[in-house]
This record gives structure tokens, sequence and C-alpha cells, in this order.
């Protein structure tokens, strides 16, 4: 038999990176960007207050305006990013390091050890999201990295029951079958068989996970339960900005339109990740 | 069936009595000692020991939480902390506000959300469709303290339709206690009814290329009786779970507008006692939300077991 | 043929998707008729566009599909000419559909007879309780037993079988002139289709119905087609009556096709496939379609497309004349008999003794029940099920042994017990004398290289992130038998094994075809130089030329390196073209094992028997073996687990002698030194199997 080239048509259906994914990512990168960066390039120092400028509507100088102790806008919003991308992004990376071995540990090995991972989990998905937040939250000071920290614990169940669903999938594949028949080790066949090809829904989920941590931190922080004052996320910065929002809407909309946009960026990376990494979308021939 | 639900219903009491020994004992991981902390760093060792004698601070761990969850069993829930009153009223009273405000939105999220989720799975590609994912898709991005602000600024601020805060019962008239509903059932449903369309259009779509949606229309049915027969049932079976996770999800939205409504229910009680650090009224607070969402997570089990006929009825009945 | 207007006629029929930014062409000048009371079998391989033109003709097509040239003539009626809501009409009234998988065609949420009576109240107009009356006799009709229980019942406490009997009741509950059948015995057993097949031919033959039946099995053809019409690639390459195509083919496809066919009449010669692979229809090839492939092909082949042309039996080739007595040309006959036979004293390789397996159902929050019988009132108390149960075999070096049975018979958690992917609950496995199931640490790790496996399905057995390099590599490396410039030039050489170039080595599984993974597969198992290989169904999931293909492999690799297998399949026809020793299963256990020769003739074990009678297969034409009297099993398994005594068979045996089948185990009747039956009918009655006559369908 010939070997045959590959076909044009296969390389015809692989498609280019989808537009969301594109437009998503570009935003999110620029808010990843002024995280990084924003101090240093930030007009004024986070907390510096003045007293003659509070409450100055966006001009040249402020250029979104200052708030009730005068401090900058724009300075405190691009220094907020920092703490909030840290809540999205730190939650969303303990729920996968918690999450994602007990589902492959569950799915993989299955019996007892599953059965009695997969009751813990019900447990902590039990009490509802929030509730578990102010339960983790309400008896000590909280601050940035303890809200991270009980964000992703919330987290946890939903990676580890969809890592264990899709590694239950793959157990039942048959190379993996086949490295079982042949004696391997299971750090080989968990790390070399099946985490390969579980991560793709387990990274659109967790792009999906970092959304509602952003949103969850910030709701926290909103009511006084994550970052403390005078440093500042967004969330607080709304919180803050809640009692004079009739005569300084400014200083609420910025922190609240910046949260949004970054929630839509990660929504949209995570839709052209699953559009990119699902099988089903992907696979032309058939 | 009846099976099914006593097995259902043991799970629970077993969730809830976990979830109680985990309440109770993160009072006894807590670094420092709880009653010093509650009355403050700077009170006197009297003080602290009054409160040690109250609580009964001084009893073995177990005593203390047979004591307590004892005590749950026979309706008395302890007593508040800082209110120095019994917390059993008071957190009837909180609840009963906060289950009209639950009550009225999840049954708003579920027709509206299913409803929107099928009308746009249905006409998969049109332009209602692309509009009502769009639209969901920027509702589901939107936190709700964020809406509940701009609803205040808009709707309060700049038209004065509605008050901004507070809360008025049925006896002050319907109206009244209408307007001040609607701004915080508003802000609850905006993101989850885009939560369920869009998880109940996906189901559809799944659900309409399934083969027995083929099988149906070569039997000649219309396209409408193949969608309302065949389709629906079967694509809504999923959205029974998503709108048990819309409670818990619900309940976080309550935390959240009660406070910005000031609307006196359990989620605002719950914050109250946590800046307070009323730790008896903390404890109770969450088992009894805990004890509410377990509830309706059974609910929803007991449902989706309903309608679907492989949990139902079991297997190999008609052979 | 009549004068008389054809049922259905399809005329130079095109249909075509987009993709990629292009139209690709599923159907391509498809034409073929089917005549008032007769049945059409459109055959193909999968790819072929036989489902494509199921659905053009009942107007069901996906939105994007587009019918750039052709008719469909229903009756005379230019279907396609027809408003939406006309051919809706039509739909269940006048043109039915049995669909391939009676799993996922019924509704899991609505009652069977609710579904079987809906054309009736939508065609027919019938009041709800007149069609509920009508859907039992229709159950009644497709010979379902009790049918009020079945109509009340949700599909998911059906079998299979019950399935696609409730679907066929549904297809005819209006009477249609037209049934179109896609697959409908696909997914079943084999014993399971000859029943349905029998119901088909009994309703054409009782309602004069007319059918399109799509298949890609040409022995189901055989059985019940009076005209076939072959498709590849979206064309017609022959068609005419059945005897004509498949007992004197003149396309080169068809005859391929035919030669790659193992048959249980045939079971000494080396099949012939047909080489190369599917066309990829986005971009296909010049002139004839299957020139590609085609053992014959000449220059005008490349580039003319040839026409269909011929009256009665037309062919679309350019050399159909000059190579009208020219047969598939099948590889160099080697002699089976050459090989150095398996020695029946040689010390076997691989012993099982009472090797048995049981399953726990359920987690154990569903299995606590309360017991008030007194104690403590919470019992954990999982109902078992026995998939194997106490099964002694052996096989020897070298040796070919054929387990067949059933799905769900535990065939396939027999072979995983041997490489100990599943640990047996009792009894043990002897691998080389050692007991297998005892090693530990160095031995096992010794022995898991002696005993390897191949799997059924090709897009599951390879991991699709690894390059086929890595994947044969992986099992080199892992038992130390290769490394560094080494590595390439084994993991070449055992690509050559199998019949793939190395170039192979750098591509993922994504980019190969289905017998391409499956050898991959079979270079994988093999890189450990293994004694003994399990191949779980290793053939089944392959269309049958590629699957002629992969059979010579294995077939040349057990010559070549004196590898012995346990082949597991459902076909029969498969396992007699293989093995060298037969052993077939029922319900865990093992009924009757032998050499080949010896179980595939009488004395049988009256399932052997009903297994061997069910297979539809070309050669055997309806003709010949109706004088025969056809054996057809009653029922289908019994699900639960009934083994309290007496015979596992005895449920739906047809040949049942009375109330011992009921309270003892059959003893083992020795028929032969090698060859024993498990059943209670002397051996004497066994051998005039043939002589015998059945009640049908009892």
């Amino acid at each position: 038999m010939a070997a045959l080239p590959l076909t044009e048509a296969t390389a015809a259906y692989r498609r280019a990176w989808p537009a969301s994914f594109v437009a998503g990512g570009t935003i999110f990168g620029l808010v990843v960007l002024a995280a990084l960066f924003g101090p240093l390039v930030a007009p004024f120092p986070y907390d510096q207050m003045d007293i003659m400028a509070r409450m100055t509507p966006p001009d040249a100088t402020h250029w979104l305006g200052t708030d009730e102790f005068g401090r900058d806008v724009l300075s405190r919003l691009l220094y907020g990013a920092r703490l909030s991308l840290l809540m999205g992004l730190g939650a969303t990376f303990v729920s996968l390091l918690v999450g994602v071995p007990l589902g492959l540990t569950a799915g993989y090995k299955g019996g007892r050890i599953d059965e009695s991972i997969m009751r813990a989990i019900d447990l902590v998905i039990s009490v509802p999201p929030i509730l578990m937040g102010l339960l983790l939250l309400s008896l000590s000071t909280p601050n940035v990295w303890k809200t991270a920290f009980a964000v992703g614990i919330i987290y946890v169940p939903i990676m580890a029951r969809l890592t264990r669903a899709v590694t239950l999938e793959i157990a039942r594949e048959e190379f993996v079958l086949a490295a079982r028949a042949r004696g391997e080790r299971l750090w080989y066949i968990l790390a070399a068989e099946i985490l390969p090809n579980a991560w793709p829904p387990i990274i659109v989920e967790a792009a999906l996970r970092v959304t509602f941590a952003i949103m969850l931190g910030a709701a926290l922080s909103f009511l006084g339960l994550g970052v403390q004052p005078p440093s500042s996320d967004w969330g607080l910065m709304i919180a803050e900005a809640r009692p004079f929002i009739d005569t300084a809407p400014w200083v609420a909309l910025a922190p609240g339109a910046l949260l949004c946009i970054t929630v839509i960026a990660v929504n949209l990376v995570g839709d052209g990740l699953r559009e990119i990494l699902d099988p089903r979308l992907r696979k032309g021939r058939g | 069936m009846i099976a099914y639900t006593i097995r259902r219903l043991l799970t629970v009491i077993a969730i809830l009595a976990v979830m109680s020994v985990a309440i109770f004992s993160i009072t006894q991981v807590l670094p420092g000692d709880v009653a010093q902390m509650i009355v403050g760093q700077f009170a006197t060792d009297d003080q602290v020991k009054a409160v040690r004698g109250r609580l009964h601070l001084d009893d073995p761990a177990h005593v203390q939480y047979l004591r307590w969850a004892g005590g749950f069993l026979q309706g008395d829930f302890g007593k508040s902390m800082m209110m120095d009153r019994p917390l059993g009223p008071l957190i009837g009273e909180a609840m009963a506000r906060s289950a009209v405000l639950a009550g009225i939105s999840i049954v708003l999220v579920a027709v509206i959300g299913i409803w929107l989720g099928v009308y746009a799975g249905v006409r998969r590609g049109t332009r209602a469709d692309r509009f009502i994912s769009v639209g969901s898709y920027f509702f589901i991005s939107v936190p709700e303290f964020f809406w509940a602000i701009l609803a205040v600024m808009l709707f309060t601020g700049y038209l004065g339709w509605f008050p901004s805060t507070g809360y008025a019962s049925l006896d002050e008239g319907f109206w009244t206690w209408a307007r001040h509903i609607v701004l915080p059932v508003a802000t609850l449903v905006s993101g989850l009814v885009a939560h369920v369309s869009r998880l109940t259009r996906s189901s559809m779509i799944e659900t309409m290329q399934a083969q027995y949606i083929t099988a149906a229309r070569a039997k000649g049915l219309p396209e409408n009786i193949v969608i309302r027969r065949h389709a629906l049932r079967n694509a809504l079976v999923p959205t029974i779970t998503v709108l048990a996770i819309d409670v818990g999800l619900l309940m976080g939205g309550i935390v959240v507008v009660e406070t910005v409504f000031a609307y006196p229910g359990l989620g605002r009680l719950l914050i109250f006692a946590i800046e307070q650090k009323d730790l008896p009224m903390i404890q109770a607070g969450i088992l009894v939300v805990t004890a509410v969402y377990a509830l309706a997570n059974l609910a929803a089990d007991l449902l989706y077991a309903f309608f679907n006929p492989r949990i139902r009825y079991g297997s190999s009945a008609a052979h | 043929m009549s004068t008389e207007v054809p049922v259905l006629k399809v005329e130079s029929l095109t249909l075509e998707y987009p993709a990629g930014g292009g139209w690709l062409r599923a159907l391509d000048n498809v034409s073929f008729e089917i005549g008032k009371g007769r049945a059409l079998g459109l055959v193909g391989e999968s790819g072929s566009g036989k489902s494509t033109t199921a659905l053009a003709v009942l107007g069901l097509l996906a939105s994007e599909a587009r019918i750039p040239g052709g008719r469909i003539l229903f009756g005379g009626r230019s279907l396609l000419d027809l408003a939406a809501e006309e051919r809706r009409l039509l739909r269940g009234e006048r043109i039915s559909m049995v669909f391939q998988d009676p799993f996922t065609s019924l509704n899991p949420a609505i009652q069977v007879g609710r579904q079987i009576a809906e054309p009736l109240v939508l065609h027919r107009a019938l009041s709800d309780g007149d069609a509920a009356i009508e859907a039992r006799r229709l159950l009644e009709e497709v010979g379902i037993p009790r049918p009020e229980d079945v109509a009340r019942a949700y599909p998911h406490q059906l079998s299979g079988g019950m399935k696609q009997r409730a679907l066929i009741a549904t297809a005819l509950a209006c009477s249609p002139e037209l049934l179109v059948l896609d697959e409908p015995t696909t997914a079943l057993d084999v014993t399971i289709e000859a029943q349905i097949l029998d119901l088909l031919e009994r309703l054409r033959r009782d309602r004069g119905l007319s059918m399109l039946y799509i298949t890609h099995n040409l022995g189901v053809v055989a059985r019940i087609c009076d005209d076939v019409c072959v498709l590849y690639a979206g064309r017609v390459v022959e068609s005419g009556p059945t005897s004509d195509v498949l007992y004197a083919p003149k396309h080169p496809y068809t005859k391929g096709l035919l030669a790659s066919l193992p048959r249980v009449a045939e079971r000494q010669l080396r099949l012939a496939p047909i080489p190369g692979r599917f066309p990829d229809l986005a971009s296909p090839p010049s002139g004839c379609i299957f020139h590609p492939r085609c053992h014959f092909v000449v220059e005008r082949c490349k580039g003319e497309p040839p026409v269909l042309s011929g009256i009665g039996h037309a062919v679309s080739c350019w050399r159909a004349e000059e190579l009208a007595d020219t047969p598939w040309p099948a590889p160099e006959a080697q002699a089976r008999g050459a090989r150095s036979a398996a020695h029946p004293d040689a010390a076997p390789l691989v012993e099982m003794k009472d090797l048995a397996k049981q399953y726990e159902m359920g987690g154990v929050f569903d299995n606590l029940r309360f017991d008030r019988s007194g104690g403590f009132p919470l019992r954990f108390d999982p109902p078992r099920v026995r998939a194997v149960d106490g099964v002694t075999l052996d096989i020897a070096p070298g040796e070919v042994l054929g387990l067949v049975g059933e799905s769900g018979c535990g065939k396939s958690t027999l072979g995983r017990m041997l490489v100990r992917l599943i640990e047996p609950s009792d009894g043990e496995v002897r691998i080389l004398g050692e007991d297998f199931g005892r090693l530990s640490g160095k031995a096992l790790h010794e022995h898991r290289r002696i005993a390897q496996i191949i799997f059924q399905n090709p897009d599951s057995s390879l991991n699709p992130r690894k390059t086929v390099g890595e994947i044969v590599a992986r099992p080199l490396t892992l038992f130390g038998l290769a490394r560094g410039n080494e590595l390439d030039a084994k993991v070449a050489a055992l690509l050559d094994l199998v019949r793939l170039p190395s170039s192979y080595a750098s591509r993922y599984p994504h980019q190969l075809s289905g017998g391409e993974k499956q050898r991959v597969g079979i270079a994988r198992a093999l890189a450990t130089e293994p004694r003994f290989i399990v191949c779980d169904e290793a053939v089944s999931a392959l269309d049958v030329s590629v699957q002629a293909y992969v059979l010579n492999v294995l077939a040349e690799l057990r010559d070549r390196l004196n590898v012995a297998y346990l082949f597991i399949s459902h076909d029969l026809s498969v396992i007699a073209h293989i093995a060298d020793r037969v052993a077939v299963m029922y319900r865990g256990a093992i009924v009757e094992e032998g050499p080949a020769a010896e179980v595939l003739k009488p004395p049988f074990h009256p399932y052997t028997e009903a297994l061997l009678s069910a297979i539809p297969e070309v050669g055997r034409s309806p003709g010949s073996s109706a004088g025969r009297g056809r054996i057809r099993l009653r029922g289908d398994v019994v699900e639960k687990d009934g083994l309290i005594g007496g015979c596992r068979f005895q449920h739906r045996c047809p040949r049942k002698i009375g109330k011992l089948c009921e309270t003892e185990a059959p003893p083992w009747r020795i028929a032969s030194p090698a060859h024993r039956i498990a059943c209670h009918i002397p051996l004497e009655d066994l051998r005039r199997a043939d002589a015998v006559r059945l009640p049908q369908e009892a």
C-alpha cells in the first residue's frame, strides 16, 4: 500500500483561531499587562489623597476622576486589577491544584476510593457557594490570599467532578487498557495516557471558573470579606463608592465597567478554547 | 420511587449531620480564644470568663456540640450574643422575608430562562437566537452587586420609580410591598435567567440531534409536535439540575442584594452576624441556609427522578 | 420487469454537503428503482452514502445539504417537487423508516405503546383509545409476547430486539407502501438478527410491502433482497437481481467485497482483501472513483469515469465484459496445513481452571436495604452478576482458540482476566505453568510481556496525543527490549510486520484509517514479543474489505512468529475462518469446545446449531436453507440471574427435553477426544441435527 500524503482536504479543515478567542485574548492580555505594569505607569500612587480635589469628575489630570478622598480613580483601578486578577487566577489555580488530582484518582481508581472522595465532595457542594466563602472568611481577618483560597476551595468540587467524569471516560479507552495490560505504573498512566487527553475540557472549565472567581472575589470584597482598605480591588472600590453614587457615579462605574469587560473577555477566551479543543468541532474527517 | 425517596432523604440527613459537626468544629479549631475574640482585645479577664461561662466554652467539645445540636432538634437555635435575643424567631422572620425574594426569583428564573432557552435552541442560528445568546452573554458577565448599583442609580436616582432600600410588609399595601421588591428581584433574576437560558439552549440543541427526533420526524409529525412532545421533555430533564445549582447561586445573590438594598432578610442578618462576630448567630444562620439548600436539592433530585422513567420505574419490568 | 409504475424510482440523484469552503459530493448520479412488493438491498461500506440516500427519500436531510440534480419518484410523483408539508404527510403514512440503532430511536420518556400509536392518530385520525388498541395489535403482529405489558413499558425496560420490533410496528402502523430500513439489525446479536429478518420476510409476504434495505452485510442482502445496488463512495458501481450480482459479480469492487468475506463453509483459504483506503470525497480521484484500489486498473480508468450500463444487471466499469470470469485475485495461497500445527501433546501455554468473575451491582448507597428480620436494620446486600462462571480451557503454543458468543456472554471479561486487566474472583490462570494471579513484581512484569491484548475499537485503541512511533516504542523501552538507534529500527521492523511503511512512525492516529490504526495496535502488542495475544473483537469494527486485510495480517503473524491467540468474536464466520479450535460461550460458561472443523459440524450444542443457522451468509441462498428448516431461539438472553439449577440455555433452547434441563446441570458429552458438548441430549440425537425438524417461531 502506498503511503498516502496528508490530503489537502484535511489541512483545509484545520481552522484558524476563532475570532472570539482572539478578541477575548487581546482584551484579557491588556488587563493582565495593566495588572503587571499598571502601578509603574499609573499617574498617581493609589493611596495618595488630595483633599482639595475630592470627587472631581474626569478631567485632563484625573482621567477617570477622583474618589471621596481625592484619590485618582484610574490609578486605583490599575492597582486594583492586580488584586482582582490575583483572586480570579489564584482561586482557579487552587481549585485545579486540589480538584484535578482528586478527580483523576477518583475516576481512575474507582471503587471505595472513588466513593469516599465523591461523598466528601458532596458535602462541600451541599453548602451554597457564597456561604462557603463566608464560613471560611468570617472567623478571621480576611485578606486577598485568604479570599483567593476560599473561592478556590469553593470550586474544588466542580473541578474534581469534571476531571473525574473525563477520567472515567478516558480510563475506558482501549489505549489505557493496553497500558495497564503491559504493566505500566500508575503515575505513567495518569500523567502520560490520561491527563494529556483530559485537559481540554478542564482548561475550558478553568476559564469559566476564572470569570466566576473574579466575580465572587469582587462580591466578597464588596461585602467586606475580601481585600481590606486602604488597598482596594474593584469590588471594594464599588462598595466604597456606593454612598456617593448619585453625586460621583464615575467612581463606581469605572471599576464596574472594567470588571464586566474583563469577565466578558475571559468568557470569550473560554468559548474560543472550547471551539479549538472540542474534538467534535475540530475533526473534519469521520 | 418510594425507596429512592427514602434513600435520598437519608442522604440529606447524613449531610446535615456532618455539616453541623463541620460548622461547629470551626469554632473549635479557630486560632486564639473565641471568648476573647468576642469581647475584644481589651476586655478584662472577668468579662472573658463570663462569656466563656455563658457559652459553656469550658465543657468538653462533644458535650458542647451535643448541647448545641440537640437544641436545634428541639427548635432552640440558641441566643444571639449581640442582640441578646433568642435566635429562633429572629432567623425565622428574616428567613420568611428572604423566602419571598427567593421564591419569586426562582419561579421567574425557571419560566423566563427555560422559555428563552427553548426559543433560541429551536431557532438555532437565526437572528433571534443570536440576539438571545449575545444578551445572555452580557447578563451572565455582570456581577449582581454591580447590577444592583446600576439599578439603584437609574430607577431611584434618575427616574425615582422605586425606593432604593428597605422593606415594606404586605400590611402596608400591595403596591408599597411590590415597589420595594421589584429591584431586588430584578437584580437577582438577571444573571440567573441568562445562565438557565444558555444551558437550556444547549440541552435543546443536543436533544434535537437525537436519533429519536429523526425517528419522530420520519413518522410525519409536524415540527411543533416533534418539539413539544418529543424534544421538550427530554431537554428539560438536565435543566432541573441546572435550577438546583441556581438555587445555590441565588442564595449568594440574596446575600449581596439584601446588603445593597438594605432588605432585612437572612442574608443581611448573616453579614451582620459576621461583622459583629456573633458566633451563635453565624452557626445557626449557616446551618439553616445549608438545610434549605439541601432540601432544594432533594426536591430537584425527586423532580429529576419523576421526569426520568429510568429512575421512576426500575429496569426490566416487561420481559 | 413489469410495466407498472415502480413504487420508488431514484433517477441520477446527486447530493452535496458543504465542506471546507467547497461542496462534498456524497451522492453522484445514483439511480435505482423498487417495484411493488420487491426488496432492494442498497449495499456499501461506511461512507458510501447509503444512509444519505435513505434520508433523501424520506426528505429528512440536514438543511445544509443540497440536491443539484436528479429526481426521486414515489409512485410516479416527484418527491423533490413537493412542498415540505406534502412530504411530511407522506412520511409515516406511505413511506416509513426503521433506523439502525433501536437503542436510541425510541423516545426514552414516552411509553412504547403511545409511540407506536402516534402515526395512527396523526394520519388515520384514530382516537387515542382506538390507536392504543391498534398499537397492541401491531405489537402482536411483529411477534411480541404480552403486547399489553410492552405497550405500557418505557423503552429502557425492553431489550434491543424488542425495541427493534416495536420500531418496525411503528413503521407499519399506517400500512405504508414503502419501508426504508437502515441497517436494522446491525446493532443486534446474530440470533436476534435472524428473528428480525424472519419477521421482515413474513411481513413482506403478508403485506406485499416494498422495501429499501440498507446494509453493509452481503449475507443479509442474500437472505432477503430481490435486487441489489452496490454503492461505492456515493456512486452506483453495480446493480441487478441479487442472484446475479452476488453470484456472478461484474464490478471489481463487488468481486473484492465478496472475496473479503470470511465464510464458515470455506475456512481454509486466505481472504482476498481490497488494498488501499476509501477515497476522500472532498477531493475524489479522477476517472473511475475505484481505480486507486482496483486490481485491474488500466490507463483509461484513470482518465474517464465509466457509466453505469447494462439492462437488468448493470455495471459501471470499462473492463466489465473482458473480466467477466476473472475473480478478484487472492494473495498467494499459503496452505494452512504446512505450518507447524500445534502439537496436541505439547504443554499448554495458557491454562484456565474454573475461572470465574462476579460483579456486585450498584454503589454502597444503592444497596443499603431495610431488614426487618431482626438484628441491625440496615443491610449491605448487593446483587451479584456472574459474568464468567467456571471456565476451564487450555491454549497450546501457536494455537488460535476462537471464543464465540453473543453480547454480554462474558467473553470479553474472560479475555481480560487472561491479561489481568480484571482480577478473577475465583479459579486460576496459568501461563507457562505459573499461576498468573499470584505473580507480582519482576515475575509479573515478565509475564505481562508474554501475554498481550488487542482491542476492538480502532478509534480508541491509540492515544491520540502520541505518534505511531511513540506508541510502538513505549513497550520496547518499558521492557528494555531496545534503546537509542536500535529503537527506531525496531519500530520500523514492527511496522513492517503489520505491513505499514516506516514513514508512518511520525504520524498521529487521526491521520490513519481504521484498518491502519488497528494494525498499529497489533504492532504495539507484538513489540513485547509475546507468546500469546488476546484479540478482543479485534476486527469487528472494521469494514469487510479492511477486516479481511487485518485478518490476513493476524494469520500471517501466527504462522511466522508462532504466537497463540485467544480470538474473541461475536462473528462465527470470522472465528471459523481463523481459529484452530473453537469454544462457544453462553451466559458465562463454555457450552461446546473442540477443533474448529468438528464444532462446525454435527453433533452440535443446540446453541451452536442456532448460531450457525442464524448467520446470513452469501452462498447459503434462501432456497437451500429453507429446505433444512431453520433453528430459531426463543426470546432474548434473560437478564435476571436465574441460574439456580439446570442448564443455563434452558430458557431459549429450541430442543429442551424437559424437567431435566431445569433441574440438573448438563453433563459433558465427549464427541471426540478433543470435542465436548455440555448438554443433556445424548450424542446420538445431537448428531442427527440436520434430520430434526424444528417448529418455526416456537
